[in-house]
């Protein structure tokens, strides 16, 4: 295999020869606003090979086509008759990893068909719509080798500088002492996305016909590490409870007028939810969950036996208040000073690259993001995603629970342990 | 016996016209605070910080009278005693011979109202003890511990038609009035909590140590009221909806054992004794008409005090510390999805309650509680006590705050289930109008 694939770099000329000397080839599954953000990464790095591109909608297909070859690498091969033809790229291509973007649904479909094709396959969030789905996504990993994981998932590392991965480091130094609870969510008013004529119309389907918790990935990459779930603990149980339904009505009635069927389309999902979920070692989370209600973004609060933590928006900056250290009892403090002195050494000594474009829906600004700069580490060496497999499935398993546990009164569902037993070994979530 | 009867008598029949008549007749009072031919007469039962702190608001004001105090600590009932006297008062009848002796002082008193402040084992006992002797009573939080005493209160309110309640709390505030006047549109979502770091009061025998039995003995969310009171009628629950079950779940207990280990040493029974009290605990709550409410409970931990945050489908309001006061309004706020200062929202909407009223520039109040003057939720009282009626926040409302409790503790020891919530109302929360509702009927009538 990498005989084949050393072959095929030399072949491919001095734009693909990177440090390493092997090239990395990527494939692209769903080319929208995320995927042709995560193309535009991708196309900034030398040595990085996107020989396949995928998506059912022709214009984005021949949109990407065009940035792949204006960045002087071979006209892609292109994939688009009919919604799975993912599954023939998976088939014949020779890839080292498949980018998937596409609309919740397919992820799962994607990541197996990759993983079955000896390929490795990185997802956006939700990696798993169904517990099945999540079993198998981690039997087929242990199976074949091949992994799929949320490994570009940028909250942990790269929100606010990575803040979230210096608080990481700052709980690794002691100072909030042992997590006792962690409360956020996602909480952001999609309703323009979700309607007809928005950017994820899809997204609509899902509130029709699910009521749970549907979109957990973002805040769980920051309780997983900081929780060190599957890594010395786990979640065990799981409580869920949704509001009534009835801000999407309302607002199909407000934009697209009372007679649109939207008005009065029944809609499964609660205006809001919210998840508790119990750690082996007595550890608690909230999350919340509402994308109908208009707001401000939420906040992420994390409570350590020696203080707690604050920050999203309404909070200004990032608040700490750390028991016999904060100058003043009970009293807020500003957290920049210790998340700066604690700050995680792969933060402080990544100095990324500047992006020779910026396009597409994602973070990072003009810098190559740190999720990539890992990720195409991460296929050259070899190395796991630092949000690896089980912790992908445990983010993302936590909506089909909470559906299971809305539809029955919030009756208590118990978390599966994705690692059997594996947790109890694994050390302490960290990124390297 | 007469006496007592007679004065009753008069309550009933013309009691809505007295404090008007006294207003009328007295230049220069406030509405309802003027003196009144007919003195209110209070007990109170516990005054240690917080029961001190009633009992002298209550010597502030005009009209209201202390004949009877009981109190098992000889400093405190002493100190009340002196309280009274030095207040131009007769000396009032002493009581503390026993723990139960508020039962003597129901019994033998002539009283409006007990006012009790004791720690919270016998606030149902001493409501129902003055409830069964013809009184009124008004607690501190919480008003029951277990799901029994909750019905219990009701159903002797029924009876006997006098009333135990958390009757210093206030259901009308600029919030209600905000939702009143349709600015968050309909309500979604509440969150709040007690989140206050009480580890130094758990264990201070100058404080109130018998809390830490709490801790050591229970496991839920065991002090609901605080922000209860003040959600119970931002989402008309038992005016128009009603909670219908709720599930809570606790974290493991070790904060406490830590503390007692670092103040008093390791080899102290505290540091190894085993707590039941998870360190934080959250309580979800679902209303009938599909509202929820988040409840936290955290006094174990080190913190700022918690956030409380309302969602309605037009609208969202947010507070505490370290955020302030913030709103954010769909439509009307000026940038798309960007908090602003509530501060404006709230002085417009201030409640017309609120507005109307004034404190008076009266010396600095002694307890726990602070500030000047007459608070008003010490006038509302009075002025339900003279016109004969039940107190802003009535019994139901009461038991229904204080039986969380009780139910979060049923949740947790059974994995987090889901516990109905009991319908204290008995179905009359169908027709009982919205707090903001009645008040604005009463307003126009």
């Amino acid at each position: 295999m990498s005989e084949l694939l050393n072959n095929i770099a030399a072949a491919a000329g001095p734009a693909a020869q990177s440090a390493g000397g092997k090239p990395v080839r990527l494939g692209f599954v769903g080319i929208g606003g995320r995927g042709s953000y995560h193309l535009d990464c991708a196309l900034g790095f030398e040595g990085v090979e996107v020989p396949a591109l995928c998506e059912i909608q022709d214009e984005r297909l021949q949109q990407a086509k065009s940035w792949v070859e204006e960045s002087g690498r071979p006209t892609p091969r292109l994939y688009g008759r009919g919604e799975k033809d993912f599954e023939r790229m998976c088939s014949e291509e020779e890839l080292d990893a498949v980018i998937c973007c596409t609309s919740w649904k397919w992820h799962t479909p994607v990541c197996l068909a990759a993983n079955r094709s000896d390929k490795h396959a990185v997802s956006e969030v939700p990696i798993a719509l169904t517990l099945d789905e999540a079993w198998e996504l981690v039997e087929t990993c242990e199976k074949t080798g091949k992994w799929s994981t949320l490994g570009l998932e940028q909250v942990l590392l790269e929100s606010t500088g990575g803040m979230y991965l210096n608080l990481l480091n700052l709980i690794r130094a002691g100072l909030m002492g042992d997590v006792v609870h962690a409360s956020g969510g996602y909480i952001h008013d999609l309703r323009r996305v979700k309607s007809p004529g928005g950017s994820e119309p899809w997204r609509l389907e899902h509130s029709i016909r699910r009521n749970g918790n549907l979109y957990p990935d973002h805040p769980m990459n920051r309780f997983i590490p900081h929780m060190d779930i599957n890594h010395g603990d786990r979640f065990v149980s799981l409580v869920s409870m949704s509001a009534r339904s009835g801000v999407l009505n309302e607002y199909a009635a407000a934009t697209l007028g009372k007679e649109h069927p939207l008005a009065s389309t029944e809609m499964a999902q609660g205006d809001y939810n919210a998840t508790l979920i119990q750690s082996e070692k007595g550890k608690v989370v909230t999350l919340n969950f509402d994308t109908n209600t208009p707001h401000p973004r939420g906040l992420y609060r994390l409570q350590g036996t020696n203080g707690v933590f604050i920050d999203g928006r309404g909070v200004g900056e990032s608040m700490i208040y750390l028991d016999g250290i904060s100058p003043e009892s009970h009293r807020w403090e500003p957290a920049a000073p210790y998340l700066e002195a604690n700050k995680h050494p792969v933060i402080r000594d990544y100095k990324p690259a500047e992006r020779k474009s910026v396009r597409g829906h994602g973070g990072g600004g003009s810098k190559v993001p740190l999720t990539w700069h890992l990720l195409i580490r991460n296929l050259r060496e070899g190395t796991t995603p630092y949000f690896d497999v089980y912790d992908s499935v445990t983010s993302s398993a936590a909506s089909p629970l909470s559906e299971m546990s809305v539809a029955n009164r919030s009756q208590m569902v118990e978390f599966p342990d994705f690692t059997r037993g594996k947790w109890k070994t694994r050390k302490p979530f960290d990124v390297s | 016996m007469n006496k007592k009867l007679d004065r009753r008598t008069f309550i009933g029949v013309s009691g809505a016209g007295i404090a008007g008549a006294v207003a009328a007749t007295s230049g220069r009072s406030v509405f309802g605070q003027a003196p009144s031919d007919r003195p209110i007469r209070l007990g109170f039962v516990g005054v240690g910080g917080r029961g001190s702190y009633h009992l002298d608001v209550a010597l502030g004001m005009e009209g209201v009278e202390v004949p009877a105090v009981c109190d098992v600590k000889p400093a405190a009932l002493y100190r009340a005693k002196r309280w009274v006297e030095e207040a131009g008062q007769p000396t009032p009848n002493l009581y503390g011979k026993t723990p139960t002796d508020f039962e003597r002082l129901c019994a033998e008193e002539d009283l409006d109202a007990i006012i009790c402040c004791t720690s919270w084992k016998w606030h149902h006992p001493v409501g129902m003890a003055a409830m069964l002797n013809d009184k009124n009573c008004v607690n501190e939080v919480p008003l029951v511990q277990t799901i029994d005493e909750a019905w219990e209160l009701v159903e002797t309110h029924e009876k006997t038609g006098k009333w135990t309640t958390l009757g210093f709390k206030s259901p009308n505030s600029s919030i209600t009035n905000m939702i009143y006047h349709g600015l968050l549109g309909d309500i979604v979502h509440c969150e709040g909590g007690y989140v206050h770091d009480l580890r130094n009061v758990k264990f201070n025998p100058d404080e109130e140590p018998w809390r830490l039995q709490h801790s050591i003995d229970r496991n839920g969310n065991l002090y609901p009221d605080h922000p209860t009171c003040r959600m119970i009628p931002v989402m008309d629950v038992n005016h128009g909806d009603r909670f219908d079950y709720l599930v809570s779940m606790s974290s493991s207990a070790v904060m406490l054992n830590r503390y007692a280990e670092m103040m008093y040493g390791e080899k102290h029974p505290y540091a190894a004794k085993e707590m039941k009290q998870g360190d934080t605990n959250i309580t979800l709550l679902r209303t009938v008409n599909g509202k929820m409410y988040t409840l936290n409970f955290d006094t174990n931990t080190p913190h700022p005090r918690g956030i409380t945050r309302i969602q309605g489908t037009k609208g969202v309001i947010m507070s505490g510390q370290g955020v302030g006061s913030k709103i954010y309004l769909d439509g009307v706020s000026p940038e798309s999805h960007q908090w602003e200062d509530a501060a404006k929202y709230l002085e417009e909407y201030e409640h017309p309650i609120r507005k109307e009223y004034d404190p008076g520039a009266g010396r600095e109040i002694r307890g726990h509680g602070g500030g000047r003057g007459t608070p008003i939720s010490w006038h509302r009282l009075v002025l339900a006590l003279r016109e004969g009626r039940v107190s802003d926040f009535d019994v139901y409302d009461s038991a229904t705050s204080s039986v969380i409790s009780p139910l979060s503790e049923q949740s947790v020891a059974g994995k987090s289930k889901a516990v109905d919530f009991p319908d204290f109302t008995r179905g009359k929360w169908k027709e009982r109008l919205p707090v903001e509702v009645a008040f604005n009927n009463s307003r126009k009538g």
